[in-house]
């Protein structure tokens, strides 16, 4: 269905009806003619390129005012005269010049134009024409969820099933004339189920125990002990955090690090070991903040909306007014749509940022009202209470530090309305004062050239236009974090200071000081003050004879010189600088900034500020009533008993996470949770607002309302909880598809629907959409567990099966799409890298917390160099599971990357499998897994110093079972040749590791 | 994975559509993905070489001409509308700091910056209307290097190495050359897959370095010696070979052993196409390679440009002449200080000599000793960088950004030699028809076009969109292609 605006009658649908008429136009006002069937066919073939915002060749066919301007080749219609019309001329012809892309007009269309044409071209006022919007809800992942019943099968059949999903499965292989392979044997089975549910390999002695158990529930014992294992949450928190792109870095060019990314990841461990209910899980992760602000959970959980990256430059560095901060901030809010919604209902709704979505019936101003969910909020750090208890008493003591406060200030008011001009004088003076204090802006001073010794001398001049006689010259180091120097950046460890009447301090000069055979200390924000006693010079020279130390080089930096004159001006400024040599890199380097009278102060550097407020107080003092003075300590003392209170609460946790309040940083400023407006953009262009819109959820599944109702529109909070229960309303059918798809992909390795983001008409169909909503309905009702849904899945026949093919199965459904044998699984980045750590006995267990940097940090202060080459693996601290390692954005760690880890840039709801050479390359000579090799040697020659027995022990610890004869030989001869080492880096770098059966 | 994946999918193997007739013959083609099916149309080139000036190379001081700069230096510069600038607010018009002079029988006029390039003009085709959507450094180098200003969004040597594979099987299909210096901003997402098989990803190389390409040997260790190496190597075939066996119908296990093989066939390979020892000195001397040696420094010289540049540009026509497909050579580093790129706020004079005299050697002898090994007819070099500098100066002796106009030039792969396509106006400000810049989109269609692949044929499903490397833009440039 299409439609087109009208001024007086908003959004009429009308029927694209081209075959009602042909070439009469006598039983039609020229109106109705128009609307009905001209208006069709603009919008069909011509609006794409030809709307206001796009208007390719010049032309817009959006309005009548657009249709009269024409293009760029002038007039496109001569109403009346068809013939003489361009409009007309493009379309028809054997190989007709429009539609430049798309089928051509079809005969049919072309009379409708022509008529029109020849009746006058008639457009009435005010009609405006929109691209087409899809209407059809007709789609399967659209229609309401309900359970289908378990299939009947034969008697034979009906003892294969060991859960309901047996039973729909083997109702589709009967159709092939296909059934289930046969069991796989305990030790296989142990090893499939370990990586499936915790990533690890089981070793020798819990496989030894599970294939000699005679218990019945052997196995369903071991789904249970290992769903119960927090080695669960460590796995499955990782198939989460690919989908929503977690990463411990902001990506985009300076890929600055986001050091409290990480009780994100901590939350998805405990929430997915703590079985949390999928709804609840869904809904802290979207508005936890407002659900549950005080406990560990509600906030960290938010960190989902903000997992993607972040645009340090276009948030932080560039100003509200040039247009690329409206680009930056509507991707930053695409991303958190695209985020939200690709993981938890499958949906692309990003496709519709620019146009209505193509396949899906889903429209720009669904897509904006999305966007206005989160238009309320920003990706920053937060603080929050995790106990409520602690949130209440400091809340309380806070309400009692502002009334206190206020009462104080009352008082200092009224005392100091009795100080008159004295006091205002003074006052005026210490303001002057602490501004100068200010005076540390951007401008930072001088900066010489870098050396790679500190034995270079460099010199910086005042080079004043005459003589000039001064009494004292003061130097003020620079200050700059670099390399966390701070105070006293770049002050030359020796120096000598020297007047001249020359600029070359050749001929005369007289020294003023002399460091230049000892280390002068460095002064930090302390004044050096040199006495001239009224000398006489044009050239004032500084001269560093040994440069300050950098990071691994040296120069020679200054805050500012003062010289000051008889009268005790400063004079410095009259002067011109001159340098060796310099580093302008304005604003913070240059000569000029020398003398600017702009440096870092302390209040070591401004005794004036000292001595005034001193005399500020003993006025006041004398000011103050007895009365007063005993309220004034009554308050004071109840002040810094309050400060003392909260001092003593726990301390606030830190966490990136969707957040409205934080501190300003350069640019970037909270919405102090006053929502943004959200325009329709055309064409997507921050430059062709459209119109504001409301926040609101696609209207595309019926019996669910997408338009909130709320309250208080303009609460942000509110916003986020009502798009987060329409997403976890019982009603919604994509989120409970959504979920169970993404569940059995990781335990099946193909997924029911094979998109598992994309549940659209551009993703794939399910192949079994009876089993699909079995699952959805099942797991929705009986109690969101995804740990009940993990064992309805391992405990089946389906996933016992082995993986061995045979000739007919591989006939018929070669793809495996139905099942008729398990998949092997060819391990991921995390399960080798865990694994290879836990047989070299290096594993090291401990959860949560920042996370693990396998690269050596450079330059963190512009754009931080994340070097992996430079990583020592054998160092103890980096032996946790995968999982706690720091994710870059931009800079993968290259062996993990190499095994196909998904990439944070993007997100990731299934992994791209490769097998390659430089794959081959990792396996074999990266250094972590060289010096693995090494340890596990170590660990088995401490256990036996018989290499057979040595080899056999390597061999069952990482392959789950005892090496063949033929086996044995191949390795023995490897062993005595070259030594266990050499075994261990074998058998890591076998498939028999690298793929699980 | 079935055969076909693997190959399609496998880096060091033949893979799209190259691979197409292979499995034709092998009747593994059931159904052939739609997007890399067979070329589209004959080819005139089989490689690309990209150079990407990284810091935005200002093309009013290389190689757009305007003598209304030179005129008017000094003078308040006025456009006729208000100019917003990225850091600063609009100086005076600025000429570039040293002298013009016209170059070969198209007469084109250069900069005294890159004239080593001027004996090469002949051959290069010169776009002088290229726009930027993003006026900042991290999108707006994404934009020329993926065609997007988000990331996550494969290279262009990632697409063609999706779209029509692997030529040799010693080397990878797409290898980056980055600054000795550092990483471009966005680093290694620049050349990244993106949605890609990764086995499309860019591999880092890098000349000037002791380890040019990790892992291709052991790292440091007491137990690896070349014997052990080779025998772990023949007993891990032995073993995945009887592996394999019991489990008929995995493709992918025999896929992993191939793998070795090719890793070995690397090692052989990859260490021969760095040792330059073997180049003769006229071509060492043609690159500015006096010494095969150079100690890399943190900031910006002459003789380290020539250095960096020449070494990187003659290992590039090394890899190409050994089946390489496509090379991205990266001239600048981060935005960090001392400068290490092209992003000249302060002072054009001090970094863009010595960058663009290091550049334009490199660049020139790559061009002529493509040529004269008879390479340079189905070698495509894209000259580019993510945008241009303003024609005034930033109240300094330097100058701003400027997404509105750049340039770029490309060269053989059956590029128009002597062109000038697409002026931009009489400061280098916009491009002379606003309405007609050419873009990014338009650059990667056109080179694209002369592999053979129709841009907007060569397709990725990825989250509900068939995504190309050109978007949804993107017109050959019919007027630079012979």
């Amino acid at each position: 269905m299409f439609f087109f605006t009208r001024r007086k009658f908003n959004f009429t649908p009308l029927l694209f009806s081209i075959c009602l008429l042909t070439c009469s136009s006598a039983a039609f006002g020229a109106d109705s003619l128009f609307e009905k069937q001209v208006v069709p066919i603009l919008q069909q073939h011509c609006i794409e390129c030809h709307n206001a915002s796009t208007k390719d060749g010049g032309l817009s066919l959006e309005s009548s005012q657009g249709l009269i301007a024409g293009g760029e080749n002038g007039r496109v219609l001569v109403a009346g005269a068809p013939e003489e019309s361009l409009l007309l001329d493009y379309v028809i012809g054997p190989e007709p010049e429009m539609p430049k892309k798309g089928k051509p007009l079809s005969k049919a269309e072309i009379e409708i134009l022509r008529q029109w044409i020849k009746a006058g071209a008639v457009w009435p006022d005010g009609v405006h024409i929109q691209e087409a919007q899809l209407s059809q809800t007709d789609w399967w992942s659209f229609q309401l969820l309900k359970q289908p019943a378990v299939p009947q099968l034969s008697e034979a059949d009906t003892k294969q099933v060991r859960t309901p999903i047996d039973a729909f499965l083997l109702a589709e292989l009967r159709k092939k004339g296909l059934s289930f392979s046969p069991a796989v044997d305990r030790r296989t089975l142990i090893r499939r189920l370990y990586f499936d549910l915790i990533g690890l390999p089981p070793s020798p002695a819990e496989i030894t125990k599970f294939v000699n158990d005679s218990d019945p529930r052997a196995y369903e014992k071991l789904v249970d002990q290992l769903l119960a294992s927090p080695r669960y949450g460590e796995r499955w928190a990782r198939h989460w955090l690919d989908v929503v792109h977690y990463a411990d870095t902001h990506g985009y060019d300076k890929d600055k690090l986001r050091e409290n990314a990480w009780p994100y990841r901590d939350y998805v461990i405990r929430a997915l070991n703590a079985d949390k209910p999928y709804t609840q899980f869904i809904e802290e992760q979207i508005a936890g903040d407002i659900l549950q602000p005080h406990s560990p959970d509600g906030v960290p959980a938010t960190g989902f909306i903000v997992a993607g990256p972040f645009d340090w430059v276009g948030q932080i560095e560039i100003n509200e007014k040039l247009i690329e901060k409206k680009i930056t901030r509507n991707l930053d809010r695409d991303d958190m749509v695209a985020t939200v919604m690709n993981s938890t209902v499958s949906l692309t709704v990003q496709c519709a940022r620019c146009h209505n979505h193509k396949f899906d019936p889903i429209a720009q101003e669904d897509y904006y009202g999305l966007q206005a969910v989160f238009a309320g909020i920003d990706r920053a750090d937060r603080d929050f209470d995790p106990n409520p208890q602690s949130a209440e008493k400091r809340k309380e003591l806070l309400a009692a530090q502002t009334k206190h406060q206020q009462q104080k200030q009352a008082l200092e008011a009224k005392i100091h309305t009795r100080g008159g001009k004295q006091l205002a004088q003074l006052d005026e003076q210490i303001a002057k004062a602490v501004n100068a204090q200010k005076g540390q802006g951007v401008e930072y001073g001088y900066h010489s050239q870098i050396e790679k010794t500190d034995k270079t001398s460099k010199w910086v001049q005042l080079k004043f236009k005459q003589p000039v006689t001064a009494e004292r010259v003061t130097l003020i180091a620079a200050y700059d974090d670099y390399n966390n120097i701070k105070a006293g950046f770049g002050f030359p460890k020796r120096f000598k200071l020297e007047i001249s009447d020359t600029g070359d301090f050749a001929a005369t000069k007289t020294i003023i000081a002399d460091h230049s055979q000892q280390d002068f200390p460095n002064p930090q924000n302390k004044l050096v003050n040199f006495e001239l006693e009224g000398q006489n010079f044009q050239y004032l020279r500084m001269t560093a004879t040994q440069l300050a130390p950098r990071s691994n080089d040296f120069m020679f930096a200054l805050g500012e010189i003062k010289v000051l004159n008889s009268q005790g001006q400063n004079i410095a400024g009259q002067a011109v600088v001159e340098s060796l040599d310099s580093i302008e890199a304005l604003p913070r380097w240059s000569r000029k900034n020398l003398t600017d009278g702009k440096f870092y102060h302390s209040a070591d550097s401004n005794e004036d500020l000292v001595s005034l407020k001193a005399e500020r107080d003993q006025l006041l003092t004398s000011l103050t009533t007895a009365d007063e003075k005993t309220a004034l300590k009554t308050i004071t003392a109840e002040l810094s008993r309050i400060k003392q209170e909260l001092d003593q609460l726990p301390q606030l946790h830190k966490v990136f996470a969707a957040a409205t309040h934080f501190k300003q940083q350069g640019n970037f400023k909270s919405t102090a949770g006053e929502p943004r407006a959200v325009f329709l953009l055309s064409r997507g262009s921050e430059k062709a607002p459209v119109k504001e819109v409301e926040p609101s959820a696609p209207k595309l599944i019926s019996g669910l309302n997408g338009t909130f109702q709320l309250k208080d529109p303009q609460n942000e909070g509110a916003r986020r909880l009502a798009l987060a229960q329409w997403i976890t309303s019982r009603e919604n059918p994509l989120t409970w598809r959504s979920i169970v798809n993404r569940v059995w992909q990781y335990h099946f390795g193909k997924a029911i629907v094979d998109t598992p983001n994309d549940f659209g008409k551009m993703g794939a169909l399910p192949t079994h959409p009876a089993l699909l909503d079995y699952l959805a309905a099942r797991f929705r009702d009986e109690g969101q567990s995804l740990k009940a849904l993990h064992r309805l899945l391992v405990l089946s026949t389906a996933y016992q099966q082995t993986s061995i093919t045979h000739p007919e199965g591989n006939q018929i459904d070669g793809d495996n799409r139905l099942l008729w044998r398990m998949n092997r699984r060819k391990l991921e980045a995390e399960a080798i890298r865990d694994s290879v750590l836990q047989v070299s006995g290096k594993l090291d267990l401990k959860m949560y917390g920042p996370g693990d940097r396998l690269f050596v940090l450079e330059k963190p202060q512009h754009s931080p160099h994340y070097l992996y080459q430079k990583y020592d693996p054998v160092s103890e601290e980096s032996h946790r599971r995968s999982i706690y390692r720091f994710i870059v954005r931009s800079v993968p760690d290259p062996f993990m990357e190499t095994l196909d880890c998904a990439d944070p840039s993007q997100m990731t709801p299934k992994r791209l499998e490769t097998l390659t050479a430089l794959q081959a390359l990792s396996l074999l000579n990266d250094h972590f897994m060289v010096s693995m090799s090494a340890f596990y040697a170590r660990k088995i020659k401490e256990e036996s110093t018989d290499l057979s027995t040595q080899i056999q022990l390597a061999f069952e610890t990482t392959l789950g079972r005892p090496p063949e004869q033929a086996e044995l030989a191949i390795l023995q001869s490897i062993g005595t040749q070259h030594g266990i080492e050499n075994v261990c880096r074998l058998i890591f770098n076998s498939n028999e590791f690298i793929f699980i059966d | 994975m079935d055969r076909r994946e693997f190959l399609m999918s496998a880096g060091g193997g033949l893979g799209g559509i190259a691979l197409a007739s292979l499995l034709q013959d092998d009747c593994l083609l059931a159904s052939a993905p739609a997007s890399t099916h067979t070329l589209h149309h004959p080819p005139r080139a089989k490689r690309v070489i990209q150079l990407y000036m990284s810091g935005a190379a200002s093309q009013c001081d290389t190689f757009d001409y305007k003598p209304e700069l030179i005129k008017e230096n000094g003078n308040a510069w006025d456009p006729g509308e208000q100019v917003q600038l990225f850091q600063s607010s609009p100086g005076k018009t600025m000429q570039a700091p040293w002298k013009w002079q016209q170059y070969g029988e198209s007469g084109k006029w250069l900069n005294e910056c890159v004239a080593p390039l001027g004996e090469c003009v002949d051959e290069m085709a010169f776009i002088h209307n290229m726009v930027s959507k993003s006026n900042v450094h991290g999108p707006a180098t994404f934009m020329q290097a993926t065609g997007f200003i988000l990331p996550g969004f494969p290279g262009m040597g990632a697409w063609i190495s999706y779209g029509l594979g692997s030529l040799t099987d010693n080397l990878p299909t797409f290898v980056v050359l980055p600054d000795p210096r550092g990483f471009a901003p966005n680093g290694a997402a620049n050349w990244s897959a993106g949605f890609l098989p990764a086995s499309n990803q860019g591999t880092m190389i890098r000349p000037n370095s002791q380890t040019p390409i990790s892992n291709l040997f052991p790292a440091s260790n007491n137990f690896i010696t070349k014997q052990s190496d080779r025998d772990v190597l023949a007993a891990l075939k032995q073993l995945n070979q009887r592996h394999e066996q019991e489990r008929a119908g995995d493709s992918r296990l025999n896929a992993r052993i191939q793998s070795y093989e090719l890793a070995a066939k690397m090692q052989l390979q990859a260490p021969q196409v760095l040792d330059l020892s073997n180049e003769t000195k006229s071509t060492l001397n043609m690159y500015g390679l006096d010494s095969t040696s150079y100690e890399v420094q943190e900031g910006i010289s002459e003789a380290a440009e020539i250095a960096y540049f020449g070494r990187n540009c003659l290992v590039a026509r090394r890899m190409l002449e050994q089946g390489v497909r496509f090379v991205q050579i990266w001239s600048g580093a981060d935005n960090g200080f001392p400068r290490r790129n092209w992003d000249s706020h302060e002072d054009i004079k001090r970094d863009h000599w010595p960058l663009g005299r290091g550049m334009s050697t490199g660049a020139a002898a790559l061009i002529k000793d493509l040529k004269q090994r008879g390479m340079l007819d189905d070698t495509i070099i894209l000259w580019t960088t993510e945008f241009g500098r303003m024609p005034c100066s930033q109240g300094s002796k330097g100058r701003d950004h400027n997404p509105f106009v750049f340039t770029n030039w490309l060269a053989g792969g059956g590029i128009k030699g002597g062109t000038t396509y697409g002026e931009s106006d009489q400061w280098s400000f916009k491009p002379a028809d606003p309405a007609n810049p050419t873009m990014c989109y338009d650059v990667h269609a056109t080179i694209l076009h002369q592999l053979g692949i129709d841009h907007e044929k060569l397709t990725f499903r990825h989250n509900g969109i068939d995504r190309r490397l050109t978007d949804v833009h993107g017109h050959v440039i019919k007027d630079i292609i012979s």
